[in-house]
């Protein structure tokens, strides 16, 4: 009986992959489709959707291989596995959660596969002098740099309280937020992480009203920003702004919380009202296609897969060809210039402009730096109503 | 229905024929990455050998001696931390640091026990899932030894040497798989060893009745101590194991509760209390985790031409299929519950079982 | 002074909420000897129907309550008839690991109908709060907690006074003596375990206008719910009530004055310590 399980298994292992050969170029795709990432990782797969289209457009036929992570690193381990020894793919895109990239950017080095992370965080990633990972997004040091840089040329803040959620994003976001204000001579109030998911934040909030801050850095989730600032209204924790470190702070679902979230300042990768190339169409398409603002999240995924896709289509799939394309290429779309360059220790890491952004009247303005800016900046934070 | 748990009947099982059969798997085991090369199915293989060590750890416990912890997490993460901490922060080798793995939880297991002995059914369980989560917490919020919840990413594995000459240097899986497969037959010896000794007994009567078997004069929080550690020692192993082998554990990964619901089911799938259920309980979850993940089985469904794939069904199975992995894991549990309590090993011995009554009258009046 | 009247207000109106959630698991525990692991997750079916409730209906999510607890009691009813039944002579782990795979089969059946996106409630008062001496209270937690004392003592009447409740009693008392003395015990517990599911719904119901919603939130509740039956005494309804008061100052004021990384730490500590020192719970050996 055992056998027969193992034999059935074994011949629908080995079913699957000459399935189809039509394809011009072979491609995988990492990312968190069930588990607790699953909301954003829907935004990167909606994404790369966007960007199957437009490359069919050019004529690539993309054979993309999905594969879900579940956002546990040995998981998107067996599916790099999979992808670069039986799928023989061209170069992987993903995975998206700052554990899984770090777990399967050693991978993509052993079995000399590319691997471009779409939007991961962590700066280790691209800090290992890898040959064969390349990263787009902007690693977390510069989501605290960007944000305090736009405080100090709004203001004059003295000190700052820290609350983050303790995941892998919020701690080394806040690990180099804290490095950062440090130099800047910003005295540090308060320091605390929470568990995400909790649902009474007041306490934490009263004692870091109790310190009086005048910035209030925070890195959370999607939820847990608009409980946590509902919570710091109900307290009357009034700074002169508040600083929202990306991921949570960033969707449209906060911005529609007039109430609480107007005058937010947050960073981002991407806006859809960017003068990047395309930014604009593609949010335009994106909301018509699926519904829903897109997230940064998508616009790195799509414009990861493009580069991807099409790099590795004028390879031929040749996976070292893709690779010397990838480091030499450059390329401007909606994510703005890209190219994989080494600096201060990162190695084919994009280096990319992040954007501070403040929700003025329900909606996301770009309000630093200057060049981007569509709207100025409102500070200090006003009066609670 | 009980009575094939009892330690007298499983030796009669013994036979020649299955000795030659053990035998041939375990040679065909050793020479399997001889001819598979494919990394992948290697990748398996060891998930697989993983999956049986974690099992098989937990049945010493709560198979043998009736301790049901769901919160074998702790064992787990305490290994890989340990391990994990010593090789990057201390360039300790992880032949070594697991050794310093196995004292840590040795530590935490009797602390444990000193904590979760002492209560019983239900008390027990919700015992043990608390200590877990307190030392989940623990590796979250002590920043300076864990790196909290940003966790430890192993650089590189050193080279394992014997006397100026290299043995293995690590790069491929082939040392993960045999360094997997010696481990997970080493389980199931000791496994077979406590079913059939004093102390096997020992635990099996603490089981069936805990009452009574202190009034037949055993120790019950000696036992029960004893039984812990052994099991505590192979969690952590296999803890090891895993942090070296995937080379980044977070708390999330190596202490949540979902690694000690995990490790249960392998055990309540397979069949629990017995030699071979954890194998069969991995060789179920293993493979069908990953097909479903993969969505294999949404493709092999196209392949049979039972279902097209541009077919309205077809689109809704490539589309959701994968989605659901972790929904027709939960119906699998349901099933196994309801109509399989003994687990797939119970089940199919209950319908040979059934055979023999039909086949050999005799062995029905026995 | 005001840090410390804060946090504790804070927790006592949190740990309303977290009684109902306790007083569902307690029931059910207390007639059926069964640890639900599955708590968590009915309570997050019920925060989705207030959801759906409000967002197509336009029904206010306190008084959303009037529906989701007959829907709910139906809902634990028919898991109680089809499923728990069946194990209840069986090994508690079996016991244990079913409620835990109906987790599983609840939380992404969620999932693949809503996808996993947070959903949140915006009331016109999501926000809103009350000032007294410097100390904000959260208009609606205050709502929620009246409505929990009310329901509370609504259910005390109903085991204490009516023949049902008295029946389910002596269910969770001795429940071969009941069944000798003629009471149904079947149906008593299939009755328990809707009350239990309705409760942990309406728990759901009254912390969503404050909360959000997504599939995988139940595990978190499930472990709290856990930790206040415990507390208070598995089976006893006054215990759980309490324990979950208890739980929320424990975490709000341990959040302040220790930190809220340790908040949850604080917590479980509490949990063993009791379990050691006094297993039967704060309320003694009371059963209901």
């Amino acid at each position: 009986m055992v056998k027969k399980l193992f034999s059935f298994f074994l011949a629908l292992s080995l079913a699957i992959p000459n399935l189809s050969l039509a394809a011009n170029v072979k491609v995988g795709f990492i990312n968190s489709i069930t588990g607790p990432e699953a909301p954003i990782g829907e935004n990167l797969t909606n994404g790369v959707t966007l960007a199957l289209e437009d490359l069919a457009k050019k004529g690539i036929k993309v054979e993309l291989i999905k594969e879900d992570d579940t956002g546990k690193p040995q998981i998107s381990m067996s599916a790099m596995e999979k992808l670069a020894t039986r799928d023989n793919i061209a170069g992987v895109v993903g995975p998206y959660t700052s554990a899984c990239a770090n777990a399967v950017a050693k991978l993509a080095e052993k079995y000399k596969v590319p691997l471009l992370v779409p939007a991961a965080a962590k700066e280790e990633i691209t800090r290992q002098g890898f040959k064969w990972v390349f990263r787009m997004n902007a690693p977390a040091d510069v989501y605290a740099s960007s944000l305090i840089d736009a405080a100090l040329t709004l203001g004059k803040p003295k000190s700052i309280a820290f609350i983050y959620e303790n995941t892998d994003f919020g701690t080394s976001t806040t690990k180099s937020a804290k490095e950062y204000v440090a130099k800047k001579g910003i005295r540090i109030v308060a320091d605390e992480s929470y568990s995400k998911g909790s649902p009474d934040y007041r306490s934490t909030l009263s004692k870091i009203k109790a310190t009086n801050p005048d910035l209030v850095f925070m890195v959370s989730y999607v939820a847990d920003a608009i409980l946590l600032m509902r919570q710091a209204r109900e307290m009357g924790l009034q700074p002169q702004a508040f600083l929202g470190g990306g991921a949570g702070f960033t969707t449209v679902q906060f911005a529609k919380e007039k109430e609480i979230s107007n005058y937010v300042l947050s960073c981002t990768q991407w806006t859809d009202d960017v003068n990047w190339p395309g930014a604009k169409d593609f949010g335009t398409r994106y909301k018509a296609k699926f519904g829903k603002e897109p997230t940064y999240h998508a616009a790195c995924a799509y414009e990861s897969m493009m580069i991807m896709a099409e790099t590795a289509a004028k390879a031929a799939g040749d996976r070292e060809k893709t690779r010397a394309a990838l480091k030499a290429g450059k390329w401007n779309g909606i994510m703005g210039e890209v190219k994989f360059s080494d600096y201060a220790g990162f190695t084919n890491q994009n280096n990319h402009q992040m954007l501070v952004q403040q929700i003025q009247d329900g909606k996301y303005e770009t309000v630093f730096p200057k060049q981007f800016a569509t709207k100025k900046a409102i500070y200090p934070f006003p009066k609670w109503k | 229905m009980r009575t094939f748990r009892t330690p007298c009947a499983n030796n009669n099982g013994f036979s020649t024929v299955a000795a030659v059969t053990a035998l041939l798997i375990l040679v065909a085991l050793f020479l399997f990455p001889r001819f598979v090369e494919s990394p992948y199915t290697l990748h398996i293989m060891i998930l697989f050998f993983l999956s049986t060590i974690m099992g098989g750890s937990w049945n010493i416990l709560g198979g043998y001696t009736g301790q049901y912890s769901v919160g074998h997490a702790a064992y787990f993460g305490a290994g890989a931390y340990t391990t994990m901490i010593l090789m990057q922060y201390k360039q300790v080798p992880p032949w070594y640091g697991i050794w310093g793995g196995i004292a840590i939880v040795v530590v935490v297991a009797l602390f444990i026990g000193s904590i979760c002995f002492r209560l019983r059914g239900p008390y027990f369980v919700l015992a043990s899932i608390a200590v877990a989560e307190i030392m989940r917490l623990t590796a979250m919020n002590l920043k300076d030894l864990t790196n909290g919840a940003e966790g430890i990413l192993a650089t590189e594995i050193p080279p394992f040497t014997m006397g100026g000459t290299v043995i293995t240097d690590f790069l491929t899986k082939v040392p993960f798989y045999y360094i997997g497969l010696v481990l997970a037959i080493l389980t199931i010896i000791v496994t077979w060893l406590v079913q059939n000794s004093k102390l096997g007994y020992c635990f099996q009567a603490i089981r069936e009745d805990q009452d009574a078997a202190h009034s037949l004069g055993i120790n019950l929080t000696i036992y029960k101590n004893i039984a812990l550690i052994i099991s505590a020692v192979f969690t952590s192993l296999a803890g090891s194991f895993y942090a070296v082998y995937i080379g980044f554990i977070d708390p999330p990964t190596v202490l949540a509760l979902d690694i000690s619901v995990q490790i249960v089911l392998i055990c309540i799938i397979g069949g629990i209390g017995t030699i071979y259920g954890p194998v069969v309980g991995s060789l179920v979850l293993v493979p069908l985790s990953e097909a479903l993940r993969s969505n294999l089985i949404a493709q092999a469904i196209f392949k049979t031409g039972m279902v097209s794939e541009e077919s309205g069904i077809g689109v809704f199975l490539k589309d959701h299929l994968a989605h659901a992995h972790a929904l027709i894991y939960g119906i699998l549990v349901v099933i196994v519950i309801l109509f399989m309590p003994d687990g797939v090993l119970g089940f199919i011995k209950k319908l040979t079982a059934k055979k023999a009554v039909t086949g050999d009258r005799l062995t029905v009046t026995e | 002074m005001t840090v410390f009247l804060q946090s504790l207000i804070s927790g006592i109106l949190i740990g309303g909420v977290y009684a109902l959630i306790g007083i569902g698991l307690t029931i059910i525990f207390g007639v059926m000897r069964v640890i639900n692991f599955a708590h968590g997750d009915i309570m997050m079916i019920g925060m989705y129907l207030t959801y759906n409730l409000f967002t197509l209906a336009g029904i206010d999510p306190f008084v959303s309550i009037l529906v989701t607890i007959p829907l709910m009691f139906l809902f634990g009813g028919f898991l109680q008839k089809l499923f728990i039944n069946r194990v209840l002579g069986a090994l508690p782990q079996n016991q244990i690991l079913l409620t835990i795979g109906l987790g599983l089969i609840m939380s992404n059946t969620m999932m693949l109908i809503y996808t996993s996106d947070y959903k949140i409630i915006s009331t016109s008062y999501s926000s809103s709060s009350i000032s007294v001496a410097g100390i904000s209270v959260s208009e609606p937690l205050a709502i929620s907690f009246i409505i929990t004392a009310a329901i509370t003592a609504m259910l005390y009447w109903f085991l204490i006074k009516t023949d049902t409740g008295q029946a389910i009693r002596a269910t969770a008392q001795d429940r071969e003596a009941a069944q000798l003395m003629g009471i149904n015990v079947k149906r008593m517990s299939i009755i328990a375990f809707g009350l239990g599911a309705s409760l942990a719904g309406t728990a759901g119901a009254l912390i969503s206008p404050t909360y959000y919603i997504f599939p995988q939130i139940g595990s978190t509740f499930t472990l709290k719910a856990f930790v206040i039956t415990v507390l208070g005494g598995m089976g006893s309804i006054v215990g759980a009530t309490l324990g979950g008061v208890v739980i929320g100052i424990a975490e709000s004021v341990s959040a302040v004055y220790i930190s809220s990384g340790w908040k949850d730490v604080v917590v479980f500590v509490l949990f063993l310590l009791v379990l050691l020192f006094k297993p039967s719970g704060l309320m003694g050996k009371s059963r209901m």
